[in-house]
């Protein structure tokens, strides 16, 4: 143990330098590896070095890609130097001076002696060159000595590791950054998606996708425009300018993905690109639904002048197809809520109808009569009515409204009331039309009408005294094949009030006569190829008629007009009455 | 469900908004609402109090967004300040910084308004 003691008691004055060098090297390590900025690493090894060999110019340049190595700091030297990259085909393993440098084996040694370096030290970590640290003339131009290379080599060892660890943390910073605005939009996506889901408002949708958006993008102006049939609407919008006209956005539909708008070279598309370029939109992203381009969301430049990029395409892709189906399901939801809407009135109308109709038609002496009303899908306004009137008189009554839905079944409703409170007034026909018309001007105002046919049947006299106020001419066919209208009245019903009154007539009903009362909806009903079954079919039918009862007439109509329909909806009620004298 | 709540005070002629609780996309129509009550009555010295704001969600940046242009169009601004790490991690992510002031402390930001006159 003794020697060994001696040694430390009295180093020898190499130990004394490397005792100085460790601690140097330990504190230089210290240093390099407390910080994370490039920066300060590549100008702490600078300084440390130039320190120790007296050099006044050091430059310290980092491989970006093979042999291409970029200059990140300089002491001494031009400072435009800094950012240029320099073309190293092979690095020294060691510390070397330039001028030893073999030019074909170094063809860079040609550049470092032109802009005046005179030593180069590599930075390796394992094999794997990191970068060079380059240095001019020694101030006093003494040649390095191998214990000071040696020194030099293990700070420049050192200084890799430092640089490998802070380009490591960098770039996992990057990716990490990367990471977070990934997770970042698939938050928004997830935010929005859950939100959708509960919301069937389209200019609420538009609203909350516009704020996505902006926020994610950090994008200012955009034209969200969306396909209507065949039409373009823009839902949204924020411009600097005139909107571009709807037939120019259509022609951007074609485009199948994202899109920038300095990329666009279909020729189709080429105005609406120069409109967007004056715009100063940057991008077109479709919204599509199962294949189908439903809109656009075309957008303007960044607000950081960043330029867009693919993984962001990915993004605004999926905002927008998620934007398009719930924007699609509120549009569906809307239509469905709006024919639920219509069904339940037609619910309501029919239900009037069916009320105001007679269940069953009163018995009348010596008069076979019958009726019955198809109600078509939209509910017209047709009505008919048979109301026993005194000892042998009856009101017979068919009238057609003005209009379908509620609104025509429940103006039907006021008229039925009308007539059946004016009825045992005791007034001619005549007088008892004009009232029914002024009531029906009062409540109404002119906007509505009503044709209308009614009489009174007297079942002693058989006679019929009737009005006909514009309403189809009833047919009376006699036992003896002649036709005759039923054309006497005035006025179709609510036009006006009463100026001139009404004629009426009054028909003998004799044995075997019968009378054919119906609406348009009757005349007009309509085959698969639009043509009308027509008076004359009318006619035809009334008279190939032998002795059937009144009910044999009306489903023989009926069924007349089934087969003429040949299934095609009709768009009007079908009401007829048959009375027949017996 | 997701809570937020935004009151409003007013101190030394500067509107302060404070946040609480989640701006999302199913509550970003209130701060829209609450921005649309300033600019209609030209209220446009406005400071976003974050303090007790625990989340924020793209969309809700998109409304500060879809705002600012018409508050600063009449010599206004809207100033952010109080943000805990993880709001404005997120108003860092997207860029933010780079297009509104943002305050550690209210008073800074409100200063920050007085001072320009």
């Amino acid at each position: 143990m003794a020697p060994a003691r001696t040694q430390s008691a009295r180093p020898a004055p190499d130990s004394y330098e490397s005792h100085f060098e460790h601690t140097a090297l330990f504190e230089f390590s210290t240093v390099i590896n407390s910080s994370l900025d490039p920066q300060f690493i590549f100008s702490h090894i600078l300084l440390t070095i130039m320190g120790k060999m007296l050099a006044t110019k050091g430059l310290a340049a980092i491989e970006k890609a093979s042999h291409e190595f970029s200059v990140e700091m300089v002491k001494g030297f031009p400072r435009e130097f800094v950012g240029q990259m320099v073309h190293v085909r092979k690095l020294p393993r060691s510390m070397m001076d330039v001028r030893k440098m073999n030019s074909t084996r170094y063809p860079c040694a040609k550049f470092f002696k032109k802009i005046g370096v005179r030593m180069v030290l590599p930075m390796f970590i394992a094999d794997k060159p990191i970068g060079f640290l380059a240095f001019g003339e020694r101030f006093s131009k003494k040649k390095l000595q191998t214990r000071e290379i040696t020194y030099l080599r293990s700070l420049a060892n050192i200084s890799a590791t430092a640089i490998e660890k802070s380009r490591t943390v960098e770039q996992v910073q990057h990716i990490n950054r990367k990471l977070d605005r990934k997770i970042q939009e698939l938050n928004t996506l997830f935010d929005l998606s859950k939100e959708y889901g509960s919301l069937l408002d389209a200019e609420k949708l538009i609203r909350l996708l516009v704020f996505s958006l902006l926020g994610q993008i950090g994008v200012n102006r955009y034209i969200i425009c969306l396909r209507q049939g065949s039409d373009v609407r823009i839902a949204a919008s924020k411009i600097d300018g005139a909107l571009p006209q709807a037939e120019l956005l259509k022609t951007l539909f074609k485009l199948k993905t994202t899109s920038l708008v300095e990329n666009l070279s279909m020729p189709v598309v080429q105005n609406a690109r120069d409109v967007l370029v004056d715009l100063k939109m940057a991008l077109v992203v479709p919204m599509s639904l199962q294949g189908e381009n439903k809109g656009l969301m075309i957008l303007g430049e960044k607000l950081s002048n960043q330029p867009f990029v693919e993984t962001e395409f990915e993004f605004l892709s999926s905002l927008a197809n998620l934007a398009i189906i719930s924007l699609e399901n509120a549009r569906l939801f809307k239509e469905a809520i709006e024919k639920q809407r219509m069904e339940d009135e037609l619910m309501i109308a029919r239900e009037i109808q069916k009320g105001l109709l007679p269940n069953v038609l009163p018995t009348l002496k010596g008069i076979d009569i019958a009726a019955t009303n198809i109600s078509s899908k939209q509910v017209g306004g047709d009505y008919y009515d048979v109301i026993p009137a005194g000892a042998h008189r009856y009101v017979l009554a068919i009238g057609d409204v003005s209009g379908k839905g509620t609104p025509a079944a429940l103006l039907m409703a006021s008229i039925q009331a009308s007539i059946r409170a004016l009825v045992p007034l005791n007034l001619s026909l005549s007088e008892l039309t004009g009232r029914v018309n002024d009531l029906m001007c009062e409540n109404t105002g002119g906007s509505k009408f009503v044709t209308f046919f009614w009489g009174f049947v007297d079942t002693e006299a058989m006679t019929l005294n009737y009005v006909n106020a514009g309403h189809n001419y009833p047919y009376l066919i006699h036992a003896d094949g002649s036709i005759r209208r039923l054309d006497k009245g005035g006025m179709i019903l609510g036009i006006m009030k009463t100026s001139t009154p009404y004629e009426e007539e009054t028909v003998q009903l004799r044995a075997g006569d019968l009378l054919f009362l119906f609406t348009d909806g009757v005349s007009e009903a309509m085959s698969r190829e639009s043509v009308e079954y027509g008076e004359e079919r009318i006619e035809a039918l009334l008279k190939s008629d032998g002795g059937s009862s009144a009910q044999d007439i009306v489903d023989l109509f009926h069924k007349d007009i089934l087969r003429h329909a040949g299934g095609a909806q009709q768009s009007d009620d079908i009401t007829m009455m048959v009375i027949k004298r017996e | 469900m997701s809570d937020f709540k935004i009151a409003q005070r007013e101190t030394n002629n500067v509107n302060v908004l404070e946040l609480k609780g989640y701006l999302d996309a199913h509550t970003a129509p209130k701060l829209e609402e609450a921005f649309q009550q300033l600019l209609k009555s030209d209220r446009t010295r406005i400071v976003v109090n974050c303090r007790d704001l625990s989340y924020i969600s793209s969309a809700g940046l998109g409304v500060f967004m879809a705002f600012i242009e018409d508050v600063r169009e009449k010599s206004g601004d809207i100033k952010l300040t109080n943000m805990s790490t993880k709001v404005y991690n997120v108003f860092d992510l997207l860029g933010f910084p780079l297009l509104y002031e943002i305050f550690k402390d209210e008073s800074e930001a409100v200063k920050k308004f007085n001072d320009k006159k």
